[in-house]
């Protein structure tokens, strides 16, 4: 279990982190989703004590990181692929994380058979791609089997099936029983993980639910009928004020039961030959309670004429 | 703290630039004593020949540990390993105090080392040619484990420096620097405006005099001088080591 509470942390005048509290249940993984610069990363260094804060507690089954005697026991994390020393072997770079906590050596080579780099465990990191050197991140997290495990974008650089694995292994972990926090931009596939979420902006937290409640809650709903009646059903409800937008073959209708349109549909005499109710994506219910703290906007025209000129 | 010590020692040894920069100080001294106990007219040798030149050449190989002391930290930030580092090991004062032992242990060991493989073939090879005499004096051994002390202090002053900068080219800069061009420059301009007698006060150059072989040219003896040295050494370890504790990683 992780309880972050009050956490601050700031750069001078810049506040990174603002007074975010959340926990991270047993059994579940946990989402962190933010725009860029929200914070995700500032508030994993802060948990781990790697960055000092202003104030705040994050606590690991009701301790703090620095109390914890052989913390690699305790919590895996992994905040960027790229902190291995590139003239070092793979090997030797889980080698010495193992020592520093007192673990067998025999470790070492089943977490690189785990995560599938036992064959180039003796090629140096500098020489792995990212995918690879991604892999031997997550085999640092799990040396010491930790009961909580914490990733920062740890699905950048894999290919679909390296992607496919971090989610069924992170799904794994927390089926285990273990705390699983997890941040990544590609929402896709934070939806087929994740259990809950937590979400923050400009760092302070915007919300944290599951993912379902999150998307019931922030997502948007609409209908979609298809009718050889189309043009007819889509006069009437707009007769009745509703707002619809019409395709070739179905129409769409916001801001409605789907009962209502099959109750119209029924009153006129209209086939139907579907009625069904769409909801919007994990990204859009993301981008519609985010868009208050993005910081960086890109512009596709401006970017379109940059280049070209 | 065995663990870490292991855990550090490892780190040190499976890097190549570290290696290469331990085979350099062992090496150069070696090969300048032998080179010169070889080549030397015999009838110039006199009993503190080797020692003189192993003692010169051995200040060589302190410069060189000091920079290994430079690396083995400089490396962690500039590769992001010092992140997993206080990750394995959030209690940074243990961290540091590890990696200044193994530091220690290496410099001050290889140190002895040099001395005992150059000392012995240096005499063995003046032998050897014909030299006559005592090829050893008195002093010697006192100088030899100065020059001992001495690697260890370096390769610590090396690592504070890293720690501060946190930037491999800088902290070789600073510590290169420091004895061969900055005491000499503040020294000249403080005994201008103080008193000629302010170099005795300038930490390298005294810590560096406690590798003569006559004790009474030292203004502060042979191990007054490793003192005044080591002193200097622990304040700036103990300031890399506050700023080394409170910085974000």
């Amino acid at each position: 279990m992780i309880s972050v509470e009050g956490l601050t942390k700031k750069y001078g005048s810049t506040i990174a982190v603002d007074s975010l509290s959340f926990t991270v249940k047993p059994g579940s993984v946990t989402g962190f989703l933010g725009p860029n610069g929200s914070g995700k990363s500032t508030t994993m260094r802060c948990m781990i004590g790697l960055d000092s804060v202003q104030s705040g507690t994050a606590l690991f089954d009701g301790k703090s990181y620095r109390e914890l005697k052989k913390p690699l026991h305790e919590v895996g994390t992994l905040l960027d692929a790229g902190n291995a020393h590139s003239g070092r072997t793979a090997r030797n770079h889980l080698r010495w994380l193992a020592m520093s906590n007192a673990m067998s050596p025999k470790r070492v080579d089943e977490v690189l058979e785990l995560v599938g780099l036992m064959d180039v465990a003796k090629k140096r990191v500098g020489q792995f791609s990212l995918g690879m050197k991604q892999r031997l991140g997550i085999a640092a997290v799990m040396l010491g089997d930790p009961k909580v495990v914490i990733l920062d974008e740890p699905a950048n650089g894999l290919d679909p099936e390296g992607i496919r694995w971090i989610r069924e292994m992170l799904k794994h972990l927390a089926s285990q029983g273990r705390s699983v926090l997890v941040s990544s931009h590609l929402l896709s596939e934070m939806a087929l993980m994740a259990d809950d979420l937590i979400v923050i902006g400009k760092g302070r937290l915007i919300t944290e639910c599951t993912v379902s409640d999150f998307i019931d809650q922030y997502a948007k709903k609409w209908v979609v009928v298809k009718s050889p009646q189309l043009t007819s059903l889509v006069s009437l409800a707009q007769e009745q004020g509703m707002h619809v937008s019409m395709g070739s073959d179905l129409a769409e209708f916001h801001g409605v039961e789907a009962a209502m349109i099959g109750e119209l549909a029924a009153k006129n005499n209209v086939v139907l030959h579907e009625l069904s109710i769409q909801t919007g994506s994990l990204e859009d219910a993301f981008l519609e309670v985010t868009a208050d703290a993005v910081q960086y906007h890109g512009h596709a025209d401006t970017q379109s004429k940059g280049v070209g000129s | 703290m065995i663990a870490l010590i292991r855990s550090e020692w490892l780190k040190l040894r499976t890097v190549r630039s570290n290696i290469t920069m331990t085979c350099f100080a062992v090496i150069l001294p070696l090969a300048i004593t032998l080179l010169t106990t070889a080549f030397i007219d015999v009838y110039s040798v006199d009993d503190a020949t080797v020692s003189v030149v192993l003692l010169g050449s051995g200040s060589l190989s302190v410069l060189l540990f000091g920079i290994i002391g430079v690396l083995a930290i400089t490396q962690e930030y500039s590769q992001g390993t010092i992140r997993l580092t206080l990750a394995a090991n959030p209690r940074r004062i243990r961290a540091y105090v590890a990696k200044g032992i193994v530091l220690a242990i290496l410099s001050g060991g290889l140190t002895a080392f040099i001395i005992l493989v150059g000392n012995t073939a240096g005499e063995a090879i003046l032998d050897s040619r014909g030299a006559v005499g005592k090829l050893s004096n008195g002093d010697m051994g006192q100088a030899y484990l100065a020059l001992i002390a001495m690697s260890v202090l370096v390769s610590l002053l090396g690592m504070a420096i890293g720690t501060l900068t946190r930037n491999p080219p800088s902290a070789v800069t600073v510590l290169v620097l420091w004895p061969l061009l900055l005491e000499s420059l503040i020294g000249s301009l403080l005994s201008v405006a103080i008193s000629e007698s302010i170099f005795k006060w300038m930490p390298f150059q005294t810590g560096l005099n406690s590798l003569r072989l006559e004790d009474y040219e030292m203004d502060f003896g042979r191990w007054g001088s490793v003192g005044y040295f080591g002193l200097w050494i622990l304040a700036i370890s103990l300031f890399a080591l506050a700023r080394f504790k409170r910085h974000d990683a």
